[in-house]
C-alpha cells in the first residue's frame, strides 16, 4: 500500500424501501492506491458509489476525508472537497461539447461585469479542456465538438479524463470499461495507473475481473450489501475471486472498523 | 347559445377554482316562498352577468327566492350535475329557468323537472322538444346581423349602384352565434344592401390580439375598405384597438357586437359606429315573471316562443336606451 | 504516456463530413430559405402588396406578441419540459394590470400619449411580477409536488384563465395607453415596419438569447435537458435551475401580457387565448427538440417569423381567396410537417 488513508467509510447502510442495498459496509482508500470494488449485479456497488459521491445520503454510517468526518448534502460538496465520481452509464451530457462537459459546474467566466452575469470564456475552456485531458493521458478530438458526435470509447475517455483532471484526492469509477473494446479498455487502465501515479486514491468498479486483477492493489468484494472480503490483490487468482463473488468460497466477515 | 367558445377554453382547473355557484336570494321570510332556480351557461360571462342582474331584480319585484347556478365553463358535462342537483332541491310549485348548454343532453332533466311539478322555462337556447316547457325566450342573432348591415350602410352613406368593401371578423366556424349573425348580415345585404361587398372574413380563434391582427392586415390589403363587422365581443375589442392604433377612428365604419360598458364608451369617442346589443336582462325578467304568474294564477303566456330583438346602439341612441342595453355587472 | 497508438484510438472523424452534416442540420439556414420562398410566393399571390411596409409591420407586430412566449418556451423545452401556462399568463397578467390601473387607480382610456407612459411602465411591471409568480408556482408544482411539467402547467393554465375571467368579468379593461408605442417608426420620412413595441421584443429576445448561448445559465439549461443526472452529478442544483427557467418563461409571458395590453389598449382575458400552442409550434419549427437539449434562439426567432408570415400571407392572398377554414387547415399541416421533418432529422442524426 501507498500513502495515508485519504477516504474512509464506516458501517454505511442504505435501504430503498424494503431493499437493503448497503448493510454496514466499511472501506478505506489510501493515497496512490487503486481499490477494486467487485460483486454480483445488485450487490450494492453503485449504491456505495452514490453514497461516497454525495449523490445519495446513507441511512447510517460515517465518512472521513483525510481523517476528518464529512457529510455530503449534495454532490457539489464532495466535488469541492476533491472527490470525483464517474457514474455508471451517465457520465456526460451528449448535447454539450467536450469542454462544456469537462467544465460543467466549474465554468470559467470572462472578466468584468459580464463575468459576474455568468458569461463564459469559451476559448479558454476549450483550450484548457484540451490541455487537461491530454495531461491525464487522453488524446481528445477538438474540445468544441459535441459529445454526441463522439464514439462510445471517446465519450468514456472524456468522462474519465474529466474526473481524473479535477480529482484532488479520490476518484471513483463505476464500471468505466463497460461497453468498451479491448484496446479502449486498456487505455482506461492506463489512465487509472496515471491517476495512481499522481497520488490519487482510486476506486475501480468492474465486472471484467482480469482488468481488476491487473490494475488494482487491493480488492473489496460486496455481496448483498455487505463487504465479504477485503484483501490485497496478490491474494486472489481469477478463480478465487469468482468464488468469493458468487459465494461458493467461504469468506470471513472482515472487521467493520 | 352564446359566447361559448371563449368560456369553453377555461379548463377543468378553473372549474375547481370557481365553485361556480353564486346564489342571490332575497332574505328568507315566509316558510313557503316560491323558489326559482336559474341554471345558466357560464359564470363570469358578461352576457350571463347582465342576465343575472335582470333575474335578481325581477325575483325581488315578484317576492320569490332566486337560486342562480352555473359552472365556469359553458359545457353540458358540467351543467348536467348542477341541473340534477337543483331539481332535487325544488318541489311542486317551484320554478326552473334553464339555459340548456346542449339541447339534446339536457332534454331528460328538463322533462324530469316538469314531471316533478316544477314550472320550466328555457332561455337563450332550448331543448329539442319544448312540450314540457312553459315559455322559451331567446335573443335574435339573425336580426342582430341584419341590424349590423343596416348600421354599416347608414354610416357609409349607402347609395344603390355603388359598392362598398366590407370585412367581417369571426371567431370560428363552430361558434353558433357567429353563424346566425353572419347569416342575418348576408341576408340583409342580399335583400337590401347589395352594394355592401363582403371582401374577406377571418377567425380570431377567440383571441383578441389575433382579432386586431386580422383587422390590421385588412387595413393594408383593402385601401378602399369602408366597413368592418366585428361579430362578437372579442372581435369588437380587437378591431377597436386596430383602428385606434392606426389612427383610423371615424374613417372606417366599425360595427361591433355586445354592449360591454367600455365598448359603449367607445361609441361616444367614434371608434364604434354602432354596437349591436342583446338584452339578456329582459330575457331573464320575462322568464321569471311568466313562471311566477303561472305558479300563482295558472296563467299561460300568449306565445310559447318569444324573441327579444337586438338593438343597434349608436351615438344618437337615447341615454335611456344606452343605459338599458349596456351589460351590467351589478 | 500518450503514445501515438493511444491517440489514434480517439482519432477525429473527417472534418469535411462534419461540416457538411452540420450545415444540412442548421435549422436557421433552412428557415431563411423558407422565408425567402414564402415571401416570394406571397408577394406574387397578393399582387405585390405583401412585402410593403404596412403588412410587414403587421407581421412583425404579431411576431412581437408571440416571440417572448416562444423564447421562454425555448428554455423550458431545452430542459425537456413544457409550459402550457404561458398563454393564460398573458391574459392574467394583462387583466391584473388593467384591473389595478383602471379599477384601483381609476385611470381610464382617456389618458393617452406621453401622459400614459408612466402607466404603461407600471403595467409592464405588474405584468412581469404576475408572470414571475405563475412561473414560481409552476416550479413549485414540478419540484416539490413532483408533478410532470405537462400536468403542472396545464393546471396553472386553467387556474390563470379562471382568475383572469373572474377579475375581468369576461370583459376587456380599457385603460390608459400610448398608441404611438405600436406605431411604425418614421425615420427621415421613411416608414419602417418596426414599432417601439416590436423593438422592445427584439431587444429582449437578443439579451435573453445571449444568456442562452453565452452564459452559465444557458449552459445549465442545455445540460439539464441533455442529462439531468450528469448535471446533478456535476454539482449543479437541478431544482434551483428548473425554478429559474420556469420563472423566466413566466416572466417573459408576463411581458407578452404587457405587449398585448399596449396592442389592445386594454387588459383582456382573451388576449392570450391559445397562444401557448403557437409558442410551442414556433419552438418546434425553429428547430428545438421536445426531447430536450436542443434549440437555438436564432432558429426560434426565424421559426416564429415563418409561422406568422404564413398566417399573414394566407390572409393577404388575392390570387385565390383563402377561406378562414382552409387557412387553419394549412397552418395545422405546416406545423405537422415541421414536426415530422424534425423527427426525421433527429433519427438520421442519431447513432
Ligand atoms: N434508486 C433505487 N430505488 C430502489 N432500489 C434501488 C435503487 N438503486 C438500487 N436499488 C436496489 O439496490 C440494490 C443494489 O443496487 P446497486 O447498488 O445498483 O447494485 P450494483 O451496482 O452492485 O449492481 C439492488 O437490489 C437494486 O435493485
Ligand atoms: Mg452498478
Amino acid at each position: 500500500m501507498s500513502g495515508e488513508v485519504v477516504y474512509e467509510i464506516k458501517n454505511a447502510s442504505k435501504r430503498y424501501g424494503s431493499v437493503i442495498a448497503l448493510d454496514g459496509a466499511s472501506l478505506k482508500i489510501h493515497a496512490g492506491e487503486v481499490v477494486g470494488l467487485v460483486g454480483d449485479n445488485g450487490a450494492g456497488k453503485s449504491t456505495l458509489v452514490k453514497v461516497l459521491s454525495g449523490a445519495h445520503q446513507p441511512d447510517g454510517g460515517q465518512m472521513f476525508l483525510d481523517g476528518k468526518e464529512v457529510r455530503w448534502d449534495s454532490p457539489r460538496q464532495a466535488l469541492e472537497s476533491g472527490v470525483e465520481t464517474l457514474y455508471q452509464d451517465s457520465g456526460l451530457a451528449p448535447h454539450l461539447t467536450v469542454s462544456q462537459n469537462v467544465f460543467l459546474g466549474r465554468e470559467i467566466t470572462v472578466g468584468g461585469i459580464l463575468g459576474k452575469l455568468g458569461f463564459l470564456n469559451k476559448k479558454k475552456m476549450n483550450h484548457d479542456a484540451h490541455r487537461d485531458l491530454e495531461a491525464v493521458g487522453i488524446a481528445v478530438p477538438a474540445s468544441s465538438r459535441a459529445v454526441s458526435q463522439l464514439s462510445g470509447g471517446q465519450r468514456q475517455a472524456v468522462a474519465i479524463g474529466r474526473a481524473v483532471a479535477w480529482a484532488k484526492k479520490v476518484i471513483i469509477l463505476d464500471e468505466p470499461t463497460n461497453h468498451l473494446g479491448a484496446r479502449q479498455a486498456n487505455e482506461v487502465l492506463n489512465i487509472i495507473r496515471n491517476a495512481k501515479a499522481k497520488g490519487l486514491g482510486v476506486i475501480f468498479i468492474s465486472h471484467t475481473l482480469p482488468h481488476v486483477l491487473e490494475v488494482t492493489d487491493r480488492i473489496v468484494v460486496l455481496r448483498l450489501g455487505r463487504i465479504v472480503k477485503d484483501a490485497p490483490t496478490s491474494e486472489f487468482t481469477g478463480d478465487t475471486l469468482i468464488g468469493t463473488i458468487t459465494g461458493t468460497i467461504q469468506t470471513i466477515k472482515v472487521e467493520g472498523d | 347559445m352564446k359566447r361559448s367558445t371563449r368560456v369553453l377554453a377555461v379548463t377543468a382547473a378553473a372549474a375547481l377554482a370557481l365553485t361556480g355557484v353564486a346564489t342571490a336570494a332575497t332574505p328568507a321570510t315566509a316558510a313557503k316562498k316560491i323558489k326559482i332556480a336559474f341554471v345558466m351557461g357560464a359564470v363570469n360571462d358578461p352576457f350571463f352577468n347582465a342576465m343575472k342582474v335582470g333575474a335578481v331584480a325581477e325575483a325581488k319585484a315578484q317576492g320569490v327566492d332566486l337560486l342562480w347556478k352555473g359552472d365556469a365553463q359553458y359545457s353540458a358535462a358540467t351543467q348536467l350535475p348542477i341541473v340534477k342537483n337543483v331539481i332535487a332541491t325544488l318541489g311542486k310549485g317551484d320554478g326552473l329557468v334553464l339555459i340548456p348548454t346542449d339541447g339534446a343532453a339536457l332534454q331528460a332533466s328538463n322533462d324530469q323537472a316538469a314531471a316533478k311539478g316544477i314550472v320550466v322555462a328555457n332561455v337563450d337556447t332550448q331543448v329539442g322538444n319544448l312540450s314540457k316547457v312553459l315559455i322559451q325566450i331567446t335573443g335574435n342573432n339573425e336580426d342582430g346581423g341584419a341590424k349590423a348591415a343596416a348600421a354599416i350602410a347608414k354610416a357609409v352613406g349607402y347609395k344603390a349602384g355603388s359598392t362598398y368593401e366590407v370585412v367581417i371578423g369571426l371567431t370560428s366556424a363552430t361558434a353558433t352565434t357567429n353563424v346566425a349573425r353572419l347569416e342575418g348580415f348576408k341576408a340583409a345585404v342580399a335583400s337590401t344592401y347589395p352594394g355592401l361587398k363582403v371582401v374577406d372574413t377571418a377567425y380570431s380563434e377567440s383571441n383578441s390580439q389575433k382579432a386586431a391582427t386580422n383587422v390590421d392586415t385588412w387595413l393594408t390589403k383593402y385601401p378602399n375598405l369602408k366597413g368592418i363587422f366585428a361579430i362578437d365581443g372579442t372581435n369588437a375589442s380587437g378591431a377597436a384597438a386596430a383602428l385606434q392604433s392606426k389612427g383610423l377612428v371615424g374613417k372606417i365604419a366599425l360595427v361591433g357586437y355586445d354592449a360591454y360598458p367600455a365598448n359603449v364608451d367607445l361609441i361616444k369617442k367614434g371608434v364604434f359606429t354602432a354596437l349591436i346589443a342583446q338584452d339578456p336582462a329582459a330575457e331573464a325578467r320575462l322568464a321569471v315573471k311568466t313562471i311566477v304568474a303561472n305558479i300563482k294564477k295558472g296563467t299561460k303566456p300568449a306565445k310559447k316562443n318569444v324573441t327579444i330583438a337586438n338593438v343597434a346602439l349608436t351615438s344618437s341612441s337615447s341615454a335611456a336606451d344606452i343605459a338599458k342595453y349596456t351589460y351590467k355587472t351589478k | 504516456m500518450t503514445d501515438s497508438k493511444q491517440a489514434s484510438a480517439f482519432k477525429e472523424q473527417s472534418p469535411l463530413r462534419a461540416k457538411i452534416s452540420s450545415l444540412l442540420s442548421n435549422q436557421s439556414v433552412v428557415l431563411l430559405i423558407t422565408l425567402v420562398v414564402l415571401g416570394t410566393f406571397f408577394q406574387w399571390g397578393s399582387d405585390g402588396i405583401f412585402l410593403q411596409t404596412g403588412l410587414l409591420g403587421t407581421v412583425l407586430d404579431e411576431w412581437g406578441s408571440y416571440i417572448l412566449l416562444a423564447v421562454g418556451q425555448l428554455f423550458v423545452v431545452i430542459t425537456g419540459g413544457i409550459d402550457l401556462s404561458v398563454g393564460s399568463t398573458v391574459s392574467l397578467s394583462s387583466v391584473v394590470a388593467g384591473w389595478f390601473v383602471v379599477q384601483q387607480l381609476k385611470v381610464g382610456p382617456e389618458v393617452t400619449g406621453a401622459d400614459a407612459l408612466p402607466y404603461v411602465l407600471l403595467i409592464a411591471g405588474i405584468c412581469l411580477v404576475v408572470g414571475l409568480l405563475v412561473g414560481l408556482l409552476n416550479a413549485f408544482l414540478i419540484n416539490k409536488l413532483k408533478i410532470v411539467p405537462f400536468i403542472a402547467t396545464l393546471a396553472t393554465m386553467g387556474a390563470s384563465n379562471g382568475i383572469a375571467v373572474m377579475i375581468s368579468v369576461g370583459m376587456p379593461l380599457q385603460g390608459p395607453n400610448d398608441w404611438e408605442l405600436g406605431a411604425p417608426w418614421n425615420i427621415g420620412g421613411i416608414e419602417l415596419p418596426i414599432s417601439t413595441m416590436v423593438f422592445c421584443a427584439m431587444f429582449i429576445t437578443t439579451i435573453v438569447g445571449l444568456f442562452l448561448h453565452k452564459s452559465r445559465f444557458g449552459l445549465y439549461t442545455y445540460s439539464l435537458g441533455s442529462n439531468a443526472f450528469a448535471t446533478r452529478g456535476a454539482g449543479i442544483s437541478v431544482e434551483k435551475h428548473i425554478t429559474k427557467v420556469y420563472m423566466l418563461s413566466g416572466g417573459l409571458a408576463g411581458l407578452a401580457g404587457a405587449y398585448s395590453y399596449v396592442r389592445l389598449g386594454a387588459g383582456s382575458n382573451t388576449s392570450g387565448m391559445g397562444m401557448e400552442l403557437y409558442a410551442i409550434a414556433a419552438v418546434v419549427i425553429g428547430g428545438a427538440s421536445l426531447m430536450g437539449g436542443v434549440g437555438r434562439i436564432v432558429g426560434i426567432a426565424l421559426g416564429t417569423l415563418v409561422l406568422f408570415v404564413v398566417q399573414s400571407g394566407l390572409l393577404t392572398m388575392t390570387v385565390v381567396q383563402v377561406s378562414p377554414d382552409l387557412k387553419q387547415v394549412i397552418v395545422a399541416i405546416l406545423i405537422a410537417a415541421a414536426v415530422a421533418v424534425q423527427t426525421l432529422q433527429n433519427k438520421n442524426g442519431r447513432k
